[in-house]
């Protein structure tokens, strides 16, 4: 029952964004209201039906069905409910089911909040979003079917159908419960519920900005009437997807087990690439919306996001690249790849044929190195450039070689520690210089006088690193670097803040959130370089600073390093979860200037159930802002246990960027919250002039 | 219901600045294109790695050279040191391209006439994916000695990947799981 009823609401879904993406082509050429209405409601229908399918398949997991191959293949009947209900998304059929319900639910997001706003582009933001949406739903009908049920056939033999073959009967549910597979051990973690909702979000809510730069080129309303209806939605997608790739290395952190949270593995990247230019896309649309300017430039980012976002569902979801984060080599390889370039193709030929009509002039041009828009367009270059590299070194140069040289090379994590750090490097140094730069034109003096104040800052915060963490000069300097970026968007918040109070006599608080809320745009925007910093002194921490050592230690021994000292207390062999998984544990205890700071608890689960890898170490870390101390359990006697080995590292700084990467979000939803307009006319009557310090 | 306005709405006419390139701009640009080039090429010359199979490594001139490879994991071959860290295994050629990646590693892996090869990893601890008819990716250099010495192990076990197909279990009681 449950698996036809997913199936044909999963099918009604996808007629009906092919009848919605049809009409509204249909409409504009016959330019009739109604037909473009029809298109429209048949599009909204897609999300109610989609969730009836996800919750199909949500209650199929909840309830053991195990005759559907999907619950067989990623539950068993020792799986948490929690962990049931985040297979939804363990393996490829859910996750692509999945993935098209949220790109539904942004799409009906997007057609009822901005339906009266933008009427004319809406008939082609219908047409590419049920376009896209119908692709990827024909892949969960006709390649990846998560509602197939297992029967056996009079001849004995097992086979996937989602209806009853004639002559088949379903395999018995005792016989489905005892054989079923399990979730992979690599996802029974928290980060699973939502690392992967987030970077689909990330992904697929890119739609709704490329949607709207399509419907502009097609319509030829080409002002800034797409920007403005995008710029909350791209916020939220870019957002989802920062978060996303952050909890992705926490994810890693806590149970790949080597330390690490970014491994440049080509997963990783694909699913950074089109981060970096939906980053430059939020940078430069400033400059169209303020002077007119990279009108092609912006469509052009926006267009390079979304085929990066579906260029890296072709390679993580086709077996292109070999990585952990990985799916399974599938047959959706070939029809992703073709609708990537045939998307991508008609993007770039509707662009360039707006842009040859000459319809995509700028209005200015760029007056002097220094002003605010030149360096917006280097902060856009060398994130293009970041892109570039990063593509290149993932996906670029393997092909290249493959098709040229017919031998594979590929680059490892060395091209990316040589070529990456100096262009992250040039985007905190821009990040801290353009803010304090004014639009037109800007004196050299007139910057330098605005950095004082923020270098003293970065200054004290690297002389406080230089006391707590082991860094080098060249280190020093460059955490001063990133430290700067974040110091100017705090003091330029704390300038406007005080502008306020001496000039309105508000008090310090009052002052704040006026000003804020004046501008939410631009202090969001500040606290989110401000959280980029952050993260960025916790990378760059992390990554120069790790120490390790492992020893093999018998009970009542200990090892130091970086100042702690950890003792090995004792051990638990075989401890049943309620998972079924059994836990060999290791108790150690961290100790700091001889007192006593944690118990640590490594451990080795082993899921005698699963398919394939059935082991996992798990690490276990004290963290503090100033290191992680993280404990791996290597290995141990087997009959005793008085001894175990452990590998040890300290990772310096590195709980920043879990940090930074909260307030990233509070900076998001600041900059998203709609401008409080009754207060901003009252502010502005009241004393007009004297906000000059404050300006928006 | 609202109407909507198919026509091109009358904007006011915007102010469009006509001018020829901006030299200086372009010239900058084209620095810095030029200098980023660089520095992706030098990545690209001293990061490079040549992705083969156990076959194409030994019947090259690889000896010393960093190079990736791809091999079937055998393993009754495994032998850790958990105090050392130090990693023992021997890996089966399996082609660079292959559709059933199981199916390719479990041929390898019982092909007596398959080559071999050694693989010793330094300072690293067992990955929980080592183990019999994994996909092993190792990065690192063959020695003079016939021996794979790894410093990058990416290991992959398809049937973590790929749906595994239902044995007869499901059909038949009697079978083992």
């Amino acid at each position: 029952m449950l698996a036809e009823l997913g199936f044909i609401a999963t099918f009604l879904a996808f007629l009906a964004a092919l009848y919605a993406a049809g009409m509204a082509f249909y409409s504009v050429r016959v330019r009739d209201d109604r037909l473009l209405l029809s298109a429209r409601n048949a599009a909204l229908a897609t999300f109610p039906l989609l969730t009836i399918s996800l919750g199909a398949l949500l209650v199929a997991l909840l309830s053991e069905q195990y005759q559907i191959a999907y619950v067989w293949n990623v539950t068993d009947p020792n799986t948490p409910t929690f962990f049931r209900l985040t297979a939804l998304w363990g393996a490829q059929a859910g996750s692509l089911l999945f993935w098209s319900g949220i790109m539904s639910a942004f799409a009906f997001g997007a057609l009822l909040l901005n339906w009266q706003g933008q009427r004319r582009l809406m008939p082609y933001v219908i047409l590419y979003t049920m376009l896209t949406l119908a692709f990827f739903l024909s892949l969960s009908l006709f390649f990846e079917n998560p509602f197939e049920r297992y029967w056996i056939m009079p001849d004995n033999s097992v086979v996937k159908s989602v209806f009853a073959l004639g002559g088949a009967v379903p395999p018995a549910s005792v016989r489905l419960a005892e054989t079923a597979n399990g979730l992979n051990p690599l996802l029974r973690h928290f980060g699973m519920i939502v690392h992967p909702p987030l970077l689909y979000m990330g992904f697929v809510g890119f739609i709704i900005p490329f949607a709207f730069a399509m419907a502009a080129l097609a319509s030829g309303d080409l002002s800034t009437n797409w920007l403005k209806a995008t710029r909350r939605w791209t916020l939220l997608a870019w957002v989802s997807l920062s978060l996303g790739l952050v909890l992705g290395g926490r994810w890693a952190y806590d149970v790949l087990g080597w330390g690490g949270w970014w491994g440049w593995d080509p997963v990783e990247n694909a699913a950074f690439l089109p981060w970096l230019l939906g980053t430059a896309f939020l940078h430069s649309v400033i400059i169209q919306e303020k002077r007119g300017m990279f009108k092609v430039w912006n469509m052009f980012l926006m267009l390079g996001t979304f085929s990066a976002v579906i260029f890296g569902t072709f390679a993580t979801r086709s077996g292109l690249v070999d990585s952990v984060h990985s799916f399974a080599r599938s047959q959706i390889g070939f029809p992703l790849f073709f609708f990537w370039f045939g998307m991508t193709s008609v993007s770039v030929g509707l662009l360039l044929w707006r842009w040859r009509r000459g319809e995509l002039r700028d209005e200015r041009r760029l007056n002097g190195w220094l002003s605010r828009e030149s360096l917006f367009v280097l902060n856009n270059i060398v994130f293009v450039m970041l892109f570039i590299a990063i593509f290149w070194g993932s996906f670029g140069a393997p092909i290249f070689s493959e098709l040229v040289m017919g031998t594979t090379i590929t680059l490892g994590k060395d091209y990316f520690l040589q070529v990456t750090p100096p262009l992250f490097l040039a985007l905190f140094v821009l990040m801290g210089v353009a803010p304090l730069s004014a639009w037109g034109v800007t004196s050299l003096r007139r910057l330098g006088k605005a950095l004082i104040v923020p270098t003293v800052l970065a200054a004290l915060i690297v002389g406080l690193l230089a006391l707590t963490q082991p860094a080098e000069p060249l280190a020093l300097l460059i955490y001063g670097v990133i430290a700067l970026s974040g110091t100017v968007a705090l003091w330029e918040t704390v300038r406007g803040a005080a502008a306020r109070h001496r000039s309105l006599g508000e008090g310090w608080y009052t002052a704040f959130t006026a000003l804020v809320a004046r501008n939410r745009r631009r202090y969001g925007g500040y606290l989110i370089h401000l959280s980029i910093a952050i993260l960025g002194i916790g990378a760059l921490g992390s990554e120069l600073y790790q120490q390790e050592t492992q020893r093999t230690l018998a009970v009542g021994q200990s090892l130091e390093l970086g100042g702690y000292v950890m003792r090995y207390d004792g051990f638990l062999g075989g401890q049943v979860a309620e998972d079924g998984r059994i836990m060999d544990i290791a108790q150690v205890t961290v100790l700091r200037d001889g007192r006593e700071i944690a118990q640590l608890r490594p451990r080795r689960d082993f899921y005698p159930n699963a398919q394939g890898m059935n082991t996992m170490t798990i690490p276990s870390a004290h963290s503090t802002l100033e290191n992680d101390f993280y404990v791996l359990l290597v290995d141990w006697e087997t009959i005793s246990a008085r001894s175990a080995t452990f590998k040890v590292f300290i990772n310096p700084l590195i709980n920043l960027i879990w940090w930074g990467a909260l307030l990233l979000v509070i900076g998001t939803i600041i900059g998203m919250y709609p401008e409080d307009r009754p207060a901003l006319a009252t502010a502005k009557a009241a004393q007009p002039s004297q906000l000059a310090g404050a300006k928006a | 219901m609202t109407h909507i306005a198919w026509e091109k709405p009358e904007n006011a006419p915007e102010e469009v600045v006509q001018g020829g390139i901006q030299w200086k701009y372009l010239i900058g640009l084209i620095a810095l294109f030029i200098g980023i080039g660089y520095l992706i090429l030098q990545g690209t010359v001293s990061g490079a790695r040549y992705f083969i199979s156990v076959d194409e490594l030994l019947s090259g001139d690889y000896v010393g050279k960093t190079v990736r490879i791809s091999g079937a994991v055998i393993g009754e071959s495994i032998r850790y040191d958990p105090q050392n860290l130090i990693i023992d295994f021997n890996i089966a050629n399996i082609p660079t391209e292959t559709k059933d990646l199981a199916r390719t590693l479990y041929e390898a892996v019982h092909d007596p006439n398959a080559t071999r090869l050694a693989v010793h990893v330094r300072n690293q601890v067992k990955p929980d994916l080592l183990q019999n008819e994994a996909q092993a990716i190792l990065t690192g250099k063959l020695g003079a000695d016939g021996v794979f010495y790894a410093t990058e192990v990416l290991l992959k076990c398809p049937s973590r990947y790929e749906e595994v197909a239902p044995n007869q279990a499901i059909a038949d009681p009697m079978a083992g799981k």
